[in-house]
């Protein structure tokens, strides 16, 4: 194998890739990147076993080949190289050269035959903005459970609605739920991605060009365009019916400014007990809403925000924890919560954006 | 070659994996050929479940050929070899998928609304509930309040040891009861959430209100009374609650660790009126009734135990279906974690700290004592004499040292008089397999283990 291309074009692949490389496996091929020179490009290739990519560089091939080295090699070699340079690569007998213009090292080679292809998703496919699927699921992830033993639940379930793509996900106790508009989709029943391999999804639509193929399958999904394909398993399981747990009605609606309410949480926070338990209060009367929080350790806690409230009183207690956890996929100024009863989930939304919806359970007094 | 309609394809699976181990390495065996099942054979195309489609991609490019030659060596007609992904999973996890799947058709929010009106957990439900001769009586006495809600059964007040099933048997009325008659208000409290809650109300001056939610409410459940004992201002309370529910011919059901006469420091009007209904004790189950509920348990195990094994269990976990629950799980972790089931002899060791007292008893004390409890001379056991009431009292002596006190043979031989191993192991024979028909011979061995505590 001879192959030449830019530092810069390697360096990102590399790094990107080698998330991906199957680091706690008994197979020790798995460990690596697989470098194919073929054509008129670089393959660069890497699996764990959950998700797979294999990304293309445009490169000069003076001879075709296949090496396949450790993957926190190469990337600790490509990121210490400078952008602006070219690089050759060079495979002799079982050792890559790989040298610029400032400086030459030399890898070993791992043997190549083990190294598995990626699975080619056959199935329903659409084309979709990488903005679009990222605010999707940068919306929902932080409320999936994070447990082995429900995997339906340590998922983001997506599906379609009309002309929505809807991201879901709970961990039982809230729940965030994301519609966005998608030109041309297909009817789309269930896709489960394990929340284990969010990050890598999200490290990949970081790095892809502005319209990605989506194609999925029971088990498998894959997300293609502009040389990168990149390919994660699915749950085949059932996502509960979450429709059913959110309120129809409501009997009292509180809209305040969102900073503000940042800001009471976070005082609240101080005097939380150790469950995060605090008490919400909405006085129509007053036209506010009240906060106690009381920790026997440290002291307690009332803060008040004036808000515009319509319908009854009511008190209702939860978890701190998951309020604060909304603000991140709360877009607008402005926050709406809607009560029916104090044993019921509260919704959380924004007043501007109606896209987004999130459920919190209350806690028991 | 044995024909395919026969054979079980799991062994046929394992067979096959042992001889293609052999033939790629191992990293390559563990990471692809681990949780992979044959799914089913049809038309002579084996299917086997991979998985997740990495497995299966790559066991199309590179395995098909190997698994096609192995499988042809075992089975014939098979034409080839198809792999689908498959929700396999490893031995060690699948109890929590089981319970999943019962799970799945009920939102998993639901768990926090569940019963914040009554208390009850749905579970607890007559079909679980195990009935034996130990407890058939207290079981009618439950089924006719919930069919006859007004009949004479009130209050019907069941007592009995810790862990015998008092608070299943009363949460299952509660549930049954709404089951039939949804218009019921049901409340399941314990005695100690009952008190916390008045105290509660005395301290932040509601007892008004707490009084109207207890006064509407059409079927009162009370778990583990016994702990009013001394407790004066709820038992004033108590008492009024329950003479203004009773009057009105509501439903009133209690549960205890005593008999309400044995309750110390309890009020008499208290006692008389809780003796007033119906008051059934729950006794410790009898050896079938164990090894009956033991059966229903273990067959919920990953692996199933077979008769051999659930004899000496229900044998030896006498007591509380708690501590029979303990032995199962114990026995269920390990045979998971070696993903095969646990032998006699092993499952022997790892419940004797759980069942047994842990007691230095000296070989002479057991003489003694099981001497002593046949009425016979301490003397006349080391005698050579074959009289039948001799001759027994030595075999229980024997069969207990060895069960109990793990005495080797020959040294259980030699100090009874010198007799031979083989004697020592004829006799701890025939008195286990008494055991099982006898249930005098188990009552009486049970009374010698009482002596040793």
């Amino acid at each position: 194998m001879k192959a030449r291309c830019t530092v810069e074009k390697i360096k990102q692949a590399v790094s990107l890739a080698e998330r991906m490389t199957g680091k706690n496996l008994t197979l020790p091929s798995l460990h690596g990147l697989l470098i194919n020179a073929s054509g008129k490009s670089l393959k660069i290739r890497a699996t764990n076993l959950n998700v797979g990519i294999e990304i293309d560089i445009p490169a000069t091939i003076e001879e075709e080949g296949i090496v396949l080295v450790k993957g926190d090699l190469l990337s600790n070699v490509c990121g210490n190289l400078k952008d602006n340079l070219e690089l050759s690569l060079t495979l002799e007998a079982d050792n890559l050269t790989i040298a610029t213009l400032q400086s030459k090292t030399v890898l070993k080679c791992l043997n190549h035959d083990d190294f598995p292809t990626l699975p080619t998703v056959e199935g329903e496919s659409f084309e979709i903005k990488s903005t679009v699927f990222q605010e999707g699921i940068r919306s929902v992830y932080f409320s999936a459970a994070i447990t082995e033993i429900k995997p339906e639940i340590a998922s983001i379930f997506i599906y379609s609605e009309d002309t929505n793509l809807c991201f879901v996900a709970t961990d039982s106790f809230r729940l965030a739920e994301k519609k966005l508009k998608v030109k041309n989709i297909p009817d789309i029943p269930k896709i489960l991605i394990p929340y284990k391999n969010i990050a890598d999804i999200l490290k990949v639509l970081d790095n892809a060009p502005e319209n990605l193929q989506l194609t999925f399958t029971r088990n498998q999904l894959s997300l293609s365009g502009n040389g990168i394909y990149f390919t994660t398993r699915l749950i085949d399981g059932a996502f509960p019916q979450y429709q059913l747990i959110i309120p129809k009605t409501e009997t009292t609606k509180v809209v305040l400014m969102k900073q503000e309410l940042i800001s009471t949480l976070r005082l609240s926070t101080i005097f939380a007990d150790k469950f995060f338990q605090v008490l919400f209060s909405v006085s129509p009367v007053n036209k506010r809403i009240t906060i106690d929080s009381k920790n026997n350790d440290v002291g307690s806690s009332v803060s008040s925000i004036d808000a515009v409230v319509e319908g009854e009183g009511i008190e209702v207690s939860f978890n701190l924890k998951y309020f604060l956890d909304v603000f991140q996929a709360l877009s607008g100024d402005s926050v709406s919560i809607s009560f029916t009863a104090p044993n019921k989930p509260i919704v959380v939304r924004s007043v501007q954006d109606t896209s987004f919806l999130y459920l919190i359970m209350p806690t028991n007094r | 070659m044995i024909d395919t309609m026969h054979y079980d394809l799991s062994t046929l699976w394992n067979t096959c994996l042992g001889e293609i181990e052999q033939e790629v390495t191992k990293g390559n065996f563990s990471t692809w050929f681990k949780n992979t099942t044959i799914t089913k054979e049809e038309e002579g195309i084996i299917y086997i479940g991979v998985p997740n489609e990495f497995v299966r991609e790559w066991m199309v490019t590179k395995y098909q050929k190997v698994i096609l030659k192995t499988l042809v060596n075992h089975i014939d007609n098979i034409r080839g070899v198809e792999f689908v992904i498959s929700r396999f999973t490893p031995p060690t996890t699948t109890t929590t998928t089981d319970s999943l799947f019962t799970e799945k058709t009920q939102l998993p929010m639901q768990d926090l609304y569940i019963n914040r009106d009554d208390n009850l957990n749905p579970r607890y439900t007559f079909d679980r509930f195990i009935v034996g001769s130990f407890n058939e009586l207290a079981y009618a006495a439950s089924q006719a309040v919930v069919k006859r809600p007004q009949s004479a059964y009130n209050p019907l007040f069941i007592y009995g040891e810790s862990g015998l099933g008092k608070t299943h048997l009363i949460q299952a009325i509660g549930n049954e009861i709404k089951k039939a008659f949804p218009e019921k208000h049901v409340l399941y409290t314990s005695l100690e959430k009952f008190m916390n809650e008045f105290v509660t109300s005395v301290q932040n001056n509601r007892q008004q209100s707490f009084r109207e939610k207890f006064r509407k409410i059409d079927v009162l459940i009370i778990d583990d009374i016994q702990f009013i004992s001394g407790k004066d201002g709820t038992q004033n309370e108590l008492f009024h609650l329950f003479n203004t529910l009773y009057e009105q011919g509501k439903n009133i059901i209690f549960s205890s660790d005593k008999h309400p006469n044995h309750i110390l420091g309890l009020e008499d009007r208290l006692k008389t009126r809780f003796n007033a209904g119906m008051t059934i004790d729950i006794q410790e189950p009898d050896m079938e009734s164990r090894l009956a509920i033991i059966r229903e348990k273990a067959a919920t195990l990953p692996y199933p135990l077979d008769n051999e094994v659930l004899q000496y269990i229900s044998s030896v976990a006498t007591g509380s279906i708690r501590e029979l629950e303990g032995i199962l799980n114990v026995i269920a972790m390990h045979s998971e974690m070696r993903q095969k089931p646990v032998a006699l002899s092993e499952i022997k060791l790892l419940i004797k700290n759980s069942v047994k007292p842990k007691k230095m008893v000296s070989f002479d004390t057991v003489v003694k004592l099981v001497s002593g409890y046949y009425n016979l001379d301490e003397r006349t056991i080391y005698e050579k004499t074959r009289r039948k009431e001799i001759v027994r009292a030595r075999q229980v002596i024997m069969f207990v040292l060895r069960e109990d006190f793990n005495e080797s043979y020959p040294s259980i031989g030699s100090k009874l008089g010198g007799k031979d191993h083989s004697t020592v192991i004829h006799s701890y024979e025939k008195i286990k397999s008494e055991l099982v028909h006898n249930p005098s011979l188990m009552k009486e061995i049970e009374d010698i283990r009482i002596l040793f505590k």
